[in-house]
């Protein structure tokens, strides 16, 4: 990545916000694959209203952190609370964890939306459907108060137009600006952001960022993992560095970019700056 | 022997004929449907996370695809009596063909809901849709359009395979012309009779499934060239030049 990203969004408004009690809380978190050690010994604090861009190099188990957050992977060790919840187990008095039922953790999962790199969206439904389908469906949400709400969404997504295209139709950026309208509709208290760029061609990717930045200036809690450090001036209160599974700067955006205490930060904003 | 139109054509709209081939046709239909709600069962068992049930559903493929129909079919009427279990021939045709179908159908639904991209499971999970939600509503859906066209074939082969229930003197269309052909000695006639029935049965199945496929596929459409690009530059630029 050689590109400026800072010329692509607005500069950063000076933003003085009110951040709530934690909404995420990691604790001590342990993952392996296998024989590889993904995360040791994590821990964040996520607060209400605060946007946090996580970076960090392929492999670093940025994006699987992310993941764990949603219990779409297991942990081996520590534990997530999200939305006053621990995430995916049961702990009994002696601090044993057992896993939640499929039932219980997919109703966890409702408090938080997530956009995924690859868009990830139904191709068999069309757009109104694809934002649709979980409240009504899962929230038992009436049809016609959903669909007031999706035509909503892709009006902010600005996509107003396309509410009866399949998703074939629509370009990459638009797939992923309905892919973060489908999340929202679940009117989640956070929303988590798997490198929602890299999937994209290079002038798209302003379309996308465009939406988050207004996104985090509502108050959404956002985690974002992405390397675009243009959104992180814009829209960042913490920007995070991990590597080797390991979280090695956790700074204000001004501080991370100018004054990094980090080796791997310092490589790293060298490389894309 | 010389051929005869007349015999060709009486026998082709004859009510025996007829009522043989009637009988082929709601034969091939029940055994299909109870051989694919099987074998959707079976599928499911192979992909559980119970090593018992996988051990049931493999070895469940591993037999009904490892013998003969033919020999299936006269083991449940012939020999299942002598331990008791006795099936008439209509059941035994149905039996043996729904059984032996759903070992088949069973591969064909696992594959198509493993062809369901690994994404589209973390998409429906993390908009909070349990097991049965997200098979309902995102994977079943998708892995329809995988698993018709080989369902289409199945039932294309299922028309032809129930002339086996003859063996066993289900009076389907094949044994109807067996013995039309020794009652009036124009066993030409009678077989080609016969051949023209499969093939108009199979040929009217062919449109349908035709139809089929091109209604799942709608939604799909043509996929336009940018959403499946990677950003990469350089990438894309040798995709190019390629």
């Amino acid at each position: 990545m050689t590109r400026m990203e800072a010329d692509v969004v607005p500069a950063a408004p000076a933003k003085p916000r009110e951040l709530g009690p934690p909404i995420v809380e990691i604790c001590n978190v342990e993952k392996r694959f296998g024989s590889n050690h993904v995360l040791r010994d994590v821990s964040l604090t996520v607060r209400r209203g605060e946007v946090v861009v996580i970076a960090g190099r392929s492999g670093s188990g940025k994006s699987t952190l992310l993941r764990c957050i949603d219990h779409l992977e297991t942990i081996e060790g520590g534990t997530i609370h999200a939305c006053g919840e621990l995430m995916g187990y049961r702990q009994d008095s002696m601090g044993k964890k057992t896993e939640l039922s499929d039932r219980r953790v997919a109703r966890q999962r409702r408090n938080m939306g997530m956009v995924f790199q690859s868009f990830n969206l139904f191709p068999h439904l069309n757009v109104l459907r694809n934002i649709t389908i979980s409240p009504v469906k899962i929230m038992g949400e009436d049809p016609a108060r959903a669909e007031a709400h999706a035509r909503e969404l892709l009006e902010r997504v600005g996509l107003p137009d396309k509410a009866e295209a399949y998703p074939s139709q629509l370009s990459g950026g638009q797939q992923q600006r309905v892919a973060i309208a489908r999340a929202l509709a679940m009117r989640p208290q956070v929303m988590l952001f798997d490198e929602p760029t890299s999937a994209l061609d290079p002038e798209m990717i302003s379309e996308v960022l465009d939406v988050m930045i207004d996104l985090s200036r509502q108050g959404m809690t956002m985690i974002v993992v992405t390397h675009e450090m243009g959104f992180a001036r814009a829209a960042a209160d913490r920007v995070l560095m991990m590597a080797d599974g390991v979280i090695v700067e956790d700074a204000p955006p001004e501080e991370f970019f100018t004054n990094p205490q980090s080796e791997h930060t310092r490589l790293f904003l060298s490389k894309i700056l | 022997m010389s051929w005869s139109w007349d015999h060709f054509m009486r026998f082709l709209f004859s009510d025996y004929m007829l009522h043989g081939v009637w009988t082929t046709i709601w034969l091939s239909i029940v055994a299909m449907v109870l051989g694919c709600s099987l074998g959707v069962v079976v599928a499911f068992m192979k992909m559980s996370k119970t090593w018992i049930l996988r051990q049931i559903a493999n070895a469940y493929i591993w037999v009904w695809r490892g013998t003969p129909l033919l020999v299936q079919m006269v083991i449940i009427y012939t020999v299942l009596p002598k331990v008791g279990i006795r099936l008439g021939v209509v059941e035994s045709a149905i039996v043996a063909l729904s059984l032996h179908e759903a070992a088949y159908f069973a591969e064909i639904v696992r594959s198509g809901v493993l062809s369901v991209n690994r994404g589209q499971k973390d998409a429906s999970r993390a908009l909070g849709m349990t097991w049965a939600q997200r098979m309902r509503y995102v994977i079943i859906p998708q892995a329809t359009r995988v698993i018709i066209p080989p369902l289409g074939n199945q039932f294309n082969l299922m028309i032809k395979t129930t002339s086996l229930a003859s063996v066993i003197s289900m009076e389907e269309l094949f044994r109807r012309t067996q013995q039309l052909a020794q009652l009036e000695f124009k066993v030409l006639e009678a077989y080609m009779c016969a051949a023209c029935w499969y093939l108009l049965m199979t040929t009217v199945w062919g449109l349908i499934q035709k139809q089929l496929e091109a209604h799942y596929d709608k939604p799909f459409g043509p996929v336009s060239d940018s959403s499946e690009k990677k950003s990469d530059p350089v990438l894309s630029g040798q995709a190019a030049q390629v």
